[in-house]
């Protein structure tokens, strides 16, 4: 049946609303993306510059150093200069020109330096700004102007650098021709600086610590709420429920008190013992558990197996899914660590830094180069963003659990 | 079940060593009963304060029950077996405890971090086997692989391990052996562990004639120990702990001081904190808003099925990984006033503002750190784009369970985007929304990180006190001005608030029976 009319008018109506909105649903996508993606771009282009680089004004992203040109067997600095076809480099060949300070009466906002040597003066003169000053015939290289001369100046000859073209500017003003250059450096500073790769090292043990603890007795006692009845497990459930809400703060002066009893306190044990147990950990693992079905047990239960080779054996190759995303959630949790490492770590005792602590220090001490300060942050998010680039799904599968529950 | 006659338990019992382990249950409940009194009337053991009577009862108790497990054990009935496990198996982990300990064990994990900062690059062997074992399904001979895979990460493990130093280690170890405090703890527990596998054993479950049930409670409180000892040292004591210094006048150091309720009633004539409080709550209706509602609109863009989707959501959700301190020394750097990228962004819009109205609009360039009006927008601004992207994902897989079909109804309905986003997605992404919003509310109302680190190297709490939050108050009086019994009060307050929002927020929930459902 052929469309009528209105009903091609429809559909095309329907086509444009659906190519204006998914443009739009892009722009707006892209739109955040920028926005989360440029404090990161920024922290990675700041980890090469120079420091100097870091204090520019106005800002740039991309890392830039002065451009230096061998010259006669001598290092130069590049200047950026007008020979007459916009900016190229140049260097300084001679200083201290006699020049004069030559303004634009029809503009008295533009000055131009440029040597006595190439005005001749017209004899006339014309009043700037309620002066009547001397007017010349100037051989700029963009053509011959007619200016006044201001005052008298001196100027730098600068030549070409890949020609023979001269020009003059004041030496002083002249922009610096820059070229995009990254300091990779900075990297290796940094970690001397600050034993960073210690602090590093530190918190890859705690880590995997920390998470390989977690694993084991959030896949013990998940089984255990999932499958086993003993007296009081759902009132020891329920307590783990509600625990999960407890602020972590609420329980660091005890802690802390704890680990000075035991005299583990600015130790790195301090970072891993308490935390080898979750209650989120727990009952994720549960709810897991929970969904398999019995039938998968029960066969190995008539041939006599123990529970704790049916956990081994049978669940725990089921469950990969539940414990990476377990583990997803336990190494951001071990890794980004902060509140805790600096209440039990002493500021004195760097060996025992975790990354977050060193970076905090590196922070108040870094004053001066930011460079090495994003440097550490590259090498503290170079492993979670490796892991992310392998593990996506399970991070993304970690947050959707925890909002089911 | 049948029972046993005489020598047919006579003959089960036959592999167990019965005299061995009554005497052993006896010597348990002598040790207990001496450890209790030494305890309670401080001969040769002191422990000081509360923590006495607290020892006294915990020991008190076990004893009495190994007193009793002795009468149980001579009958062989159940009771015995589970009694005696249980006491063994805390014997055996105390014993264990103790050794470490004593041979310096949790705190050597200091030697071993110094040496695994010269050995870390072994790890690339564990994972390089790791990578072999999940190529495994993919290729020709599935058992080969895994085995190479397994080999290949033990053999890391090993290298890594004896690269950290585990003989020396192990040679250390056993010097420091020779120590009592050392030696009679490992021996303890060496004893406990071999009479708590001996009573696992089948040997003993048919001995003591332990029925199904029994065994599966007995293996429900062995899979849940592990857990449940750290539930129990380092969440609920300290809790209850933490509770009873909110009582006192304590400086961590000298003798506590019972005071009541003073420290509650002070709080509500501190400036600092009723200051504190009104900073997070200020903080909280503007952050948690800020995170929460582009993550809902972005979460509904990134579930249009469109090509690439996976991308943005990758790209929302890197800032929650990368950890708060790196990322907010980032986002300092930003903020700085006179060369910070956000400054200059102002001064450039502004100008093309002007350019293109023709107004004449100052830019504003705002101290986002010193100055006091605007330091707390500026860890609104770093915790809400730290968020936004966990938000949308929360979000995200929400939408993803509402019934595609709804969806299409609504299209057939000839309904607009926005006319499906008002009426299904929103009113069905409810139970979501109230965990996202209430998770926002949680984690801003223990803002600490963003301000501290902000701030730094001038104190958290702000120009004015304007950064000052109650998590930054209470670090700063339990760990700068030793007051952690005034510092532990605040931190139950700051509970108490976090506990009525969110079960406001839960309330709210199921009303509509979401909860329940």
């Amino acid at each position: 049946m052929p469309d009528t009319p209105t009903q091609q008018q429809d559909r095309r109506r329907r086509l444009l609303r659906n190519i204006v909105g998914k443009g739009g649903a892009y722009l707006v996508l892209i739109g955040f993306a920028a926005i989360m993606l440029f404090p990161f771009v920024y922290m990675a282009a700041g980890a090469v510059k120079t420091p100097s680089d870091t204090f520019r004004y106005p800002p740039k992203v991309l890392p830039r150093v002065p451009l230096v040109a061998e010259v006669d067997g001598q290092e130069q600095e590049v200047f950026s200069l007008d020979f007459g076809r916009g900016e190229e480099p140049a260097v300084l060949v001679e200083t201290g020109v006699d020049a004069g300070l030559f303004v634009d009466p029809d503009d008295p906002e533009r000055t131009v330096p440029w040597p006595l040597a190439l005005a001749s003066e017209t004899g006339s003169s014309v009043t700037v700004d309620g002066e009547s000053l001397p007017t010349y015939e100037v051989e700029l290289v963009t053509g011959t102007e007619t200016l006044a001369l201001q005052r008298n100046t001196a100027v730098g000859r600068f030549q070409q650098l890949d020609g023979d073209a001269v020009t003059y500017a004041v030496p002083r003003t002249a922009t610096p021709a820059e070229t995009i250059e990254a300091q990779w450096g900075n990297f290796e500073e940094v970690i001397g600086l600050r034993d960073l790769d210690r602090a590093l090292t530190n918190t890859m043990l705690v880590t995997i610590l920390v998470v390989a603890g977690t694993l084991f007795t959030s896949i013990m006692g998940g089984y255990a709420f999932a499958r086993v009845r003993f007296p009081g497990r759902d009132t020891m459930f329920l307590a783990y429920l509600g625990s999960i809400m407890i602020p972590f703060i609420v329980l660091i002066i005890p802690l802390f008190q704890l680990m000075v009893g035991l005299g583990w306190v600015n130790s790195i044990g301090s970072l891993v013992w308490p935390f080898l147990f979750n209650a989120y950990g727990t009952f994720l693992m549960r709810q897991f558990f929970i969904a398999i079905p019995k039938d998968l047990e029960e066969a190995a239960f008539i041939d006599g197996a123990k529970r704790g080779r049916i956990l081994w054996t049978i669940f725990v190759p089921l469950s990969w899914p539940a414990i990476a995303t377990l583990a997803t959630f336990m190494f951001l949790y071990a890794w980004n660590s902060f509140i805790w490492p600096l209440v039990s770590i002493n500021v004195a005792n760097a060996d025992n830094f975790v990354l977050t602590l060193a970076l905090q220090q590196l922070g108040g001490v870094a004053g001066e180069s930011p460079n090495l300060l994003f440097a550490g942050i590259v090498l503290s998010v170079l492993v979670p963003f490796t892991v992310f680039a392998f593990a996506q799904r399970y991070f993304v599968e970690n947050v959707a659990t925890s909002g089911i529950k | 079940m049948d029972t046993l006659t005489p020598t047919q338990s006579e003959a089960t019992q036959a592999g167990l060593p019965l005299a061995v382990m009554l005497g052993w249950r006896i010597v348990v409940a002598l040790g207990l009963v001496v450890a209790t009194i030494a305890v309670a009337f401080a001969v040769g053991i002191e422990v000081e304060g509360t923590l006495r009577w607290v020892f006294t009862a915990a020991l008190g108790g076990a004893g009495l029950l190994a007193l009793l497990a002795i009468p149980w054990t001579r009958a062989l009935v159940h009771r015995g077996r589970a009694v005696g496990f249980f006491l063994d198996y805390l014997i055996a982990i105390g014993g264990a405890f103790a050794m470490a300990q004593g041979a310096d064990l949790f705190v050597g994990l200091d030697t071993a971090a110094a040496r695994f900062n010269e050995s870390a690059l072994f790890l690339i062997i564990i994972v390089l086997g790791w990578f072999v074992g999940g190529l495994a399904e993919r290729s020709s001979n599935p058992a080969l692989a895994r085995r190479i895979s397994r080999a290949t990460m033990a053999a890391g493990l090993a290298v890594l391990l004896i690269s950290m130093g585990l003989l020396p280690g192990l040679v250390e170890f056993a010097r420091r052996l020779t120590g009592a405090g050392v030696f009679i703890p490992l021996i303890v527990a060496l004893v406990a562990t071999y009479s708590a596998r001996l009573l696992w054993s089948d040997r003993a479950a048919r001995a003591f004639s332990t029925d199904q049930k029994q065994a599966e409670v007995m293996d429900g409180f062995f899979f849940v120990s592990p857990n449940l000892i750290g539930f129990l040292v380092f969440l609920a004591g300290p809790l209850l702990v933490s509770l009873f210094i909110s009582f006192t006048d304590w400086d961590g150091l000298t003798e506590a001081s019972f005071v009541g309720l003073e420290n509650y009633g002070r709080l509500f004539g501190d400036d600092a904190f009723l200051r504190s409080l009104r900073n997070i709550l200020v903080f909280g209706l503007v952050a948690v808003p800020a995170s929460v509602v582009p993550g809902l609109f972005l979460a509904a863009l990134l579930n249009s099925k469109l090509p690439g989707m996976k991308v943005f959501r990758a790209i929302y959700f890197l800032p929650s990984i990368a950890g708060v301190v790196g990322v907010t020394l980032i986002w300092k750097n930003l903020l700085n006033a006179t060369v910070g990228f956000v400054n200059y962004g102002i001064l450039r819009a502004t100008e093309l503002f002007n350019s293109i109205t023709g107004a004449e609009l100052e830019a504003a360039q705002p101290l986002w750190i010193s100055g006091s009006s605007v330091a707390l927008f500026s860890v609104m601004i770093v915790f809400a784009w730290q968020q936004l992207g966990f938000n949308t994902v929360l979000f995200l897989a929400g939408m993803q369970g509402i019934d595609g079909s709804l969806y299409e109804a609504a299209d057939i309905d000839g309904a607009s985007a926005w006319n499906r986003f008002r009426s299904i997605t929103v009113p069905l992404l409810k139970p979501t929304t109230v965990f996202v919003v209430t998770n926002a509310t949680i984690l801003a109302l223990q803002l600490f990180n963003e301000p501290f680190i902000l701030q730094a190297p001038a104190p958290p709490n702000g120009p004015d006190n304007s950064t000052l939050s109650p998590v930054i108050y209470l670090y700063q009086n339990a760990f700068q001005r030793f007051r952690q019994g005034y510092a532990s009060a605040v931190a139950w307050a700051l509970f108490a608030l976090i506990f009525v929002i969110t079960l406001i927020y839960f309330s709210r929930q199921d009303e509509d029976g979401v909860l329940s459902a």
